[in-house]
């Protein structure tokens, strides 16, 4: 007769085997890239006109991302970008979702529609961007020219500051969709009774968003803010079609600084260096991720106990 | 009893952890054989940009009928990847640096240096009538550490393009020769939502953005990128007044010029009738007469580019093929070189799609040069300097110095301390590569 301790040995073991084809397949995508990378910026690639060879170079990759300006300025713009992006994102999806979760937005056409930006491949969201912010033929200049908002076109991706903050936009726009349902999801999970017991007891809108809307979604909104910033911090699509990082290299973020050294410049120890930055940035995030999920599963977990 | 159910259950569940391990090993090896590039001897892959940048036929439409008879005459399929244009170079770095064979034929434009010890020299092969016909700058910008390493197959240098119609409307009949005749045409134009020059100066980088227009003005003001030791030597008098005189250009210069990425975002201007000057590949002249996509049809003409202290210059768009270091056949990839620049395809590749050839025989025909006028032009163009100045570090080089040029445009930095800044980073640049 098999001990329960055998059992779970022989169940562990035999699920080891089921789930061996998926761990093998995600060392050889996730975890051999991460670790050759690695490996990479602690060598100098010499690979222009010489074929390709490595040479030990110790920590000189990273010293060189302490030296250049242009690093310490892309780290500072994908900062900033990441946490303008998040904050707007989680507003205006909470906008939404709120909106959606009203009984006059219950139809599945609104959501249809609001997947539209999201479902869009990523380049030809960046080419129609780029056709709305032309500085002769753009839709946007002519918008605000028949407004009467604007007297002469205006460059949006033509002045550094403004043509990141122009990216931004249009990140924003092709991001809100799907953190809408991701909250939307949460709010939908709030008791109704709540609600009316609140608004029994006295509560206006308001004080019913901030003491049950928001503590209800509270574990979707530090999903939520986490996805967001991974996704904000590996932007790149958007830059390579709309500016190639210009004017003036004001549009260079991290992961598009690593793809410029590495597969432009041909520098491929240091633009490893500047990928395992952004790999460490984002862990961290992922960490966060990790142990709200963690927080929920064992929320419901605890929830549906009798 | 028990015993031989338990030795039948392990047997049956080792027979399972076999087969599954079996069935993955087997999935594995077809998917990673499925992403080897095929080299059956029978199919010469070729990399080459989308049209409308110059594509051979089969990515281009002409000569379509010539190229099915080619493949049948020599027992070939021909496998194009083509995508656009900028992505070509990270392809290319990409396939080089698996050391895995995946193309037989490269399209190259300035990278030639860079890929040297992938590619292999077979222009002592081509036929000697052949290389007859061909200008000697079909190999010199090819040429690397003493092997000529690819042929150029359309002559694209950059010419002046201008609006005959709105030159006449100031009582201009020809285009500007000189840089002040330059500006002062410039500055006549500009006004009422029309500007007189427009370029692409949103992309930092050579070829196709603004560093390889600052070489012709270079070139013009008798500057040179280095010297004969490969040292920077752009520091100076030539090189601050070549970006003064783009400074000076950028207020009669259509504003959305420091926005536009692509060549095509400045031509649309241009064909739009909004600008009424710029410097552009010789492919132009055909898309600027076509009725579907241009509202200057009939009104455009080409120039040699305005001269500066030292005369007009310009730079060579080094358009060529290159063979592989690792085709398994590198004979059919000659011949289909050949094939390319046969003067019958190069004739069809003028007349459908606008991009000159580079045979002289060709480009002397009475129907090519009915068709394209701006080819005079190319060559007349071409007795003077142009030189791209391709090293192995080309993009590293012309991306620090794009991006100052870039600051001085837009106004955040002088010409001078621009020029200071990009030489300061090629110096070190040039250094790195030892």
């Amino acid at each position: 007769m098999q001990t329960t301790n055998e059992y779970n040995r022989k169940r562990y073991r035999l699920g080891f085997w089921f789930i061996a084809p998926a761990v093998i397949v995600l060392l050889i995508v996730l975890a051999y890239p991460i670790f050759a990378s690695l490996v990479l910026s602690f060598l100098r690639v010499r690979f222009a006109g010489q074929g390709l060879s490595f040479e030990f170079n110790g920590l000189n990759n990273y010293a060189d991302l302490i030296r250049k300006d242009l690093f310490r300025e892309a780290l500072f713009r994908s900062v900033y970008f990441t946490m303008i992006e998040v904050v707007s994102v989680m507003l205006l999806a909470l906008l939404v979702a709120t909106m959606l979760n009203h009984p006059l937005g219950r139809s599945a056409f609104y959501r249809v529609v609001l997947l539209v930006p999201w479902a869009l491949a990523p380049v030809a969201n960046a080419v129609l961007w780029k056709w709305i912010y032309n500085a002769n033929y753009g839709i946007l200049n002519q918008a605000l020219l028949g407004l009467g908002v604007i007297d002469e076109n205006i460059i949006w991706l033509g002045k550094p500051w403004l043509a990141l903050n122009m990216i931004l936009i249009a990140d924003i726009w092709k991001a809100v969709p799907f953190i809408s349902l991701l909250m939307l999801a949460g709010l939908q999970n709030i008791p109704a009774y709540l609600y009316k017991a609140a608004w029994l007891d006295g509560a206006n809108v308001w004080q019913q968003f901030v003491h049950i809307t928001l503590p209800g979604i509270k574990t979707t909104l530090v999903i939520s803010i986490v996805l967001q910033s991974i996704w904000a911090l590996k932007v790149f699509d958007l830059i390579y079609v709309l500016t190639k990082g210009s004017p003036a290299d004001s549009t260079v973020l991290l992961n598009y600084l690593s793809w410029r050294e590495t597969f432009s410049n041909l520098d491929i120890g240091y633009g490893a260096a500047i990928a395992n930055v952004l790999f460490a940035l984002m862990l961290m995030l992922a960490l966060v991720y990790i142990r709200a999920l963690r927080q929920r599963q064992t929320q419901t977990w605890r929830g549906s106990k009798p | 009893m028990n015993s031989n159910r338990l030795i039948n259950r392990i047997a049956r569940r080792h027979f399972l952890k076999l087969a599954g391990a079996g069935a993955a090993s087997v999935a594995l090896a077809n998917f990673l054989a499925s992403c080897a590039p095929k080299s059956d001897g029978g199919t010469l892959n070729v990399l080459v940009p989308a049209a409308p940048d110059p594509a051979p036929p089969g990515v281009g439409q002409f000569s379509l009928d010539a190229f099915e008879q080619w493949k049948k005459a020599n027992g070939f399929e021909v496998a194009y990847e083509a995508p656009p244009w900028p992505q070509l170079h990270d392809k290319m770095a990409a396939n080089f640096a698996s050391g895995q064979y995946v193309h037989d034929i490269i399209y190259m434009s300035g990278w030639v240096p860079e890929f040297a010890d992938y590619l292999i020299d077979f222009t002592d092969e081509l036929p000697a009538d052949l290389v007859a016909d061909l200008p000697p700058s079909s190999f010199s910008t090819l040429a690397w550490g003493g092997k000529r390493l690819g042929v150029i197959f359309t002559l694209s240098l950059l010419t002046m393009f201008y609006n005959k119609e709105m030159l006449d409307g100031i009582g201009v009949k020809e285009a500007p020769k000189t840089w002040d005749e330059l500006k002062a045409v410039a500055k006549e134009l500009t006004g009422g939502g029309k500007y007189g020059w427009v370029l692409n100066y949103g992309a930092p980088e050579g070829i196709g953005g603004v560093a390889s227009y600052w070489m012709c003005f270079l070139q013009q003001a008798g500057g040179k990128l280095y010297d004969d030791k490969g040292q920077p030597s752009f520091n100076n008098a030539a090189g601050v007044d070549s970006l003064q005189c783009m400074v000076d250009l950028m207020e009669f210069t259509d504003p959305g010029s420091l926005s536009y990425v692509g060549i095509n975002d400045a031509t649309n201007v241009f064909a739009a009738g909004q600008a009424a000057m710029m410097m552009n590949w010789p492919f132009m002249w055909k898309p600027a007469n076509d009725p579907a996509t241009s509202k200057v049809v009939g009104k455009v003409n080409a120039a040699v580019l305005p001269a500066g202290p030292a005369g007009t210059a310009s730079i060579d768009g080094t358009d060529a093929y290159t063979i592989t270091s690792l085709s398994p056949n590198p004979e059919g990839a000659r011949k289909l070189i050949e094939f390319y620049l046969d003067a019958e395809v190069q004739k069809r590749q003028v007349l459908d799609t606008g991009w000159l050839p580079i045979r002289l025989s060709v480009l002397n025909d009475p129907e090519v040069q009915a068709a394209a006028p701006n080819a005079a032009v190319v060559l007349e163009q071409a007795k003077n300097p142009y030189d791209s100045y391709v090293t192995p570090d080309y993009n590293a080089v012309t991306t620090a110095i794009g991006v100052e040029i870039q600051k001085a445009l837009a106004g955040s930095q002088s010409a001078a301390d621009a020029i200071k800044n990009a030489s300061d980073q090629v110096i070190e640049i040039v250094k790195k590569r030892g």
